[in-house]
């Protein structure tokens, strides 16, 4: 698959604070891809600058190939749906929608047809004399979508688009954008703080913290394979504790020795090792090597969560089974669920 | 190019609206008498300004007028503004269709209805009638800054309060009063403005006697040449200038306190 | 105690001074000086007709001007850096709050001082008692009016709404044209109320500035209240005022329909 757009090496900084420190990433066609980040780690700004808002101070925004990083915004053959809409609200829904096809000068009875055609597509049959102030924020939010997408875009840029959207909201409108992107066949770029949305909806995920990316992958990667503490942590909830490679398929941590998938980093280095809470299975504490003592338990609706100590670490524990407080458990992790990970110098904590 | 021609611009415009203030001011340090030939430095046209009687008593008429005004017109303006938001609707329409008529109206229209009602009474114009227009064209300003607080005011605060053993007064004083004083002091501040700079329904009220400054600066004009004006346009603008920049020194630091 | 209670003070005041008074004048339009009812004062308007037409078209040139000078002064202004902003704002305000009167006589000293220059140099060409001298005043008077409700809107505007239009594909003027100045209207709206008002009732500009030839409606209403003491017409000549300016507030108060209670 080709590249739709390519960032390369751009460099964003706004009053001497650097956003996105030289900064690279390849978009492929059709597919859907996320940024994802906590606030402040440049996901927006790469977002406005592939939409053409933010001129970077060096590097380029490559589209199709071609330089695009001079052209003005209403150039370029993207949409982006802004956070929290930003309709325009002096028209109804069908201006709102049509706006981009007057500027183009459309015909007046294509627009109707495609202005249409888009109300069906985000299901907003009706509505199109509507006031976009009278709408719910799930409508606005189709709207903006319907306003984007009726130009044909190759890419649309989504920022935060479910942001303001209550959960149960934010749940129907994630499936209907992913129909809408099967449907249309173009590429999404979806900029997120939530992981969940990201990893729900994304072919791919990237991850972004101080205006670096950490790592690009499938959602499954992301999740099963995080590279530094900063993912783990960062996607699902994790255990992270140092620990020893003592060999290949070897490692020990909390002075317990355990077999273990990965390869290759040599005998006795010092590792990360990441667990999650759901890989952990509550034994007898005579069946198990890793022993630990339950402090609290608290009910979760699925699960109950429950934070043990070892010798030197506080895990935290999902689980269908619940012990009391004080209750001595034995741990047992079954080697493809221990991730090991290398020692970054700076990232380690 | 693009911002060079707005600099331009907006350079141009500024120039025409100060070139007239910037010229009164320059001949108020005229020694000679001309306002159009400049004979020479002095500082005697301020001199005689702070020394003229009729200027001093119609400054201390505006002083006087503006805070009594202004103090009256934002109590009874605060009481109406919470009062009118009980209202129904139809009675509120009513009264705030009242309430814009002076806002609305021309000066003009204000001051001789005013007259005209005076006259009718057998009410001789004076220092009462001036005082009495002032807090009438004050008022709705007030209105106008506290309802919008009114509105947007959190009531479960009130509530809250009451909730926890304050009575309605205290509940009054310790939860709605803090909401609303923004709009109250920016009613006063209005009022207070509006009557210092009214001149038009001031003509038509003050009768014989009273002076404020600005219609001591209409007759002073109209009748001769005097370059106490001048040196008056310059203490102004000075005046004006201090209290502007500190009026916006605490909205620069909010600003910056919000950009970060 | 019953809440409500508390703004009856004021629904007192408002009735005996702002209501009565104003009714006052439709009373005294239709009344001669014994109070008996009669329409001469009405009919004795036709001879004012020139110069209540005069100030309709002095206000309408003046408000057109100050809305264009104005909106570009506003637009440019609302470019600016915090900082310069500030300033602007403090330099638009200053001449606002001084005294009007004085304003106005900095430009008949000033129209002056070029009549002088004028003549020095041999030129015979009037420069104050005219059209456009009072038209000069009016605008230099009341532009800052304009602009601070325009620039308002302006600042209110939300940024990414202007995105959204260029990311549409709209170039700056295609921006301008749908979506800055449909959302503008508001403070357009007001500006133009904001200046024709005091406008098409100044007396003090015409008579610094127009001499006695230029009078406006304003300086009749003023004669015949002050000088010769004819209430009754000079009520009539206001109820024609009220009624003409009633006229352009419903027409522009459309522009402007932010939640103003009441209003009409």
């Amino acid at each position: 698959m080709k590249n739709i757009i390519e960032l390369q090496n751009i460099h964003v900084s706004f009053d001497g604070e650097t956003i996105l420190d030289h900064f690279n990433l390849n978009i492929r066609d059709k597919e859907f891809v996320t940024l994802l980040g906590p606030s402040g780690c440049g996901k927006t700004t790469s977002l406005r600058a592939i939409a053409g808002f933010v001129q970077p101070q060096a590097g380029k925004v490559l589209f199709e190939g071609k330089d695009i990083t001079k052209l003005p915004p209403h150039k370029r053959q993207v949409n982006t749906v802004f956070q929290r809409y930003a309709l325009f609200s002096h028209y109804n829904v069908f201006e709102n929608i049509a706006f981009g096809l007057r500027i183009s000068k459309t015909p007046e009875k294509e627009i109707k047809e495609r202005v249409h055609e888009m109300l069906a597509l985000v299901n907003l049959k009706g509505f199109e004399n509507r006031n976009v102030a009278q709408l719910s924020g799930g409508q606005q939010q189709r709207v903006a979508i319907a306003r984007a997408l009726v130009n044909n875009p190759k890419v649309l840029l989504l920022d935060e688009p479910l942001a303001a959207l209550d959960l149960k909201l934010r749940k129907g409108m994630q499936n209907e954008l992913l129909r809408i992107q099967r449907q249309m066949g173009i590429t999404f770029v979806y900029v997120t703080h939530d992981q969940e949305e990201a990893l729900t909806m994304s072919d791919t995920v990237v991850v972004m913290k101080d205006g670096l990316i950490q790592q690009i992958g499938t959602p499954e990667d992301i999740y099963n394979e995080p590279t530094n503490p900063f993912v783990a942590d960062f996607i699902g909830e994790s255990n992270i504790l140092p620990g020893t490679m003592l060999k290949d398929y070897l490692v020990e941590f909390e002075g317990v020795e355990f077999p273990c998938v990965d390869a290759g980093f040599g005998e006795n280095v010092a590792v990360d090792v990441v667990v999650r809470p759901e890989d952990i299975k509550i034994r007898e504490p005579e069946e198990e090597a890793l022993h630990g003592v339950v402090e609290t338990v608290t009910f979760k609706g699925v699960h109950y969560e429950m934070m043990v100590r070892s010798a030197n670490y506080l895990w935290k524990i999902h689980s269908i089974t619940c012990r009391e407080p004080g209750t001595k458990i034995g741990m047992k992790i079954i080697p493809e669920y221990i991730h090991i990970m290398a020692k970054e110098a700076g990232t380690a904590n | 190019m693009r911002r060079f021609i707005q600099k331009s611009y907006m350079g141009l415009v500024f120039g025409f609206l100060y070139l007239p203030i910037a010229y009164l001011i320059f001949f108020s340090f005229n020694s000679g008498k001309s306002k159009v030939i400049f004979s020479g430095f002095s500082f005697k046209n301020y001199v005689n300004l702070f020394q003229d009687e009729q200027i001093m008593q119609a400054l201390l008429n505006t002083l006087i007028i503006a805070a009594i005004s202004s103090v009256v017109a934002t109590i009874l303006g605060t009481m109406a503004a919470i009062g009118i938001q009980r209202l129904r609707k139809l009675p509120r329409n009513a009264i705030m269709n009242i309430t814009y008529m002076p806002v609305l109206n021309p000066d003009i229209i204000t001051g001789v209805s005013m007259m005209l009602f005076f006259s009718v009474l057998g009410i001789s114009l004076g220092y009462g009638t001036v005082l009495l227009a002032h807090i009438t064209f004050n008022i709705p300003y007030v209105i106008l800054a506290i309802s919008p607080k009114l509105r947007q005011m959190d009531v479960s605060v009130y509530e809250a309060a009451m909730d926890l053993g304050a009575s309605p007064t205290v509940a009054f004083r310790k939860a709605i009063l803090p909401q609303i004083m923004p709009g109250i002091i920016s009613g006063f501040m209005m009022a207070l403005t509006l009557s210092v700079d009214d001149f038009v329904v001031t003509f038509f009220l003050k009768g014989v006697e009273v002076e404020t400054l600005a219609t001591v600066i209409y007759t002073t004009t109209k009748t001769r040449i005097n370059l106490s004006m001048n040196a008056l346009c310059g203490v102004m603008v000075i005046v004006v200038l201090i209290i502007l920049i500190i009026a916006n020194l605490p909205a620069k630091q909010n600003a910056k306190k919000r950009e970060e | 105690m019953k809440k409500h209670l508390i703004a009856v003070p004021y629904y007192v005041w408002a009735v005996v001074f702002i209501a009565v008074p104003l009714l006052m004048i439709g009373y005294c339009a239709f009344t001669d000086a014994s109070g008996a009812f009669t329409l001469e004062n009405i009919q004795q308007i036709t001879k004012y007709w020139p110069v209540m037409l005069r100030s309709l078209l002095y206000a309408a040139v003046a408000t057109a001007c100050c809305l264009v000078i104005g909106y570009l002064l506003a637009y440019c202004m609302a470019q600016q850096s915090e900082r310069t902003k500030t300033v602007l704002m403090i330099l638009l305000m200053l001449p606002m709050w001084i005294s009007f009167v004085l304003r106005t006589q900095a430009m008949q000293d000033l129209l002056d001082l070029v009549q002088n220059w004028l003549k020095a140099a041999g030129i015979d060409l009037q420069v104050r008692n005219n059209a456009l001298a009072v038209v000069l005043g009016l605008i230099y008077n009341y532009l800052p009016f304009m602009v601070l409700p325009i620039y308002t809107s302006l600042e209110k505007l939300d940024k990414r709404v202007i995105e959204a239009a260029e990311d549409l594909g709209a170039n700056r003027f295609n921006v301008f044209r749908k979506v800055i100045l449909p959302l503008t209207m508001p403070g357009v709206g007001s500006g133009i109320i904001m200046v024709f008002v005091p406008t098409i009732s100044t007396f003090v500009v015409s008579e610094k500035l127009g001499g006695a030839k230029f009078n406006l409606i304003g300086n009749v209403i003023q004669e015949q209240f002050l000088q010769v003491y004819n209430p009754n017409v000079g009520a009539a000549i206001s109820l024609v005022m009220l009624v003409l300016i009633l006229f352009i507030l419903i027409i522009f108060s459309f522009l402007d329909d932010e939640t103003k209670e009441g209003l009409l």
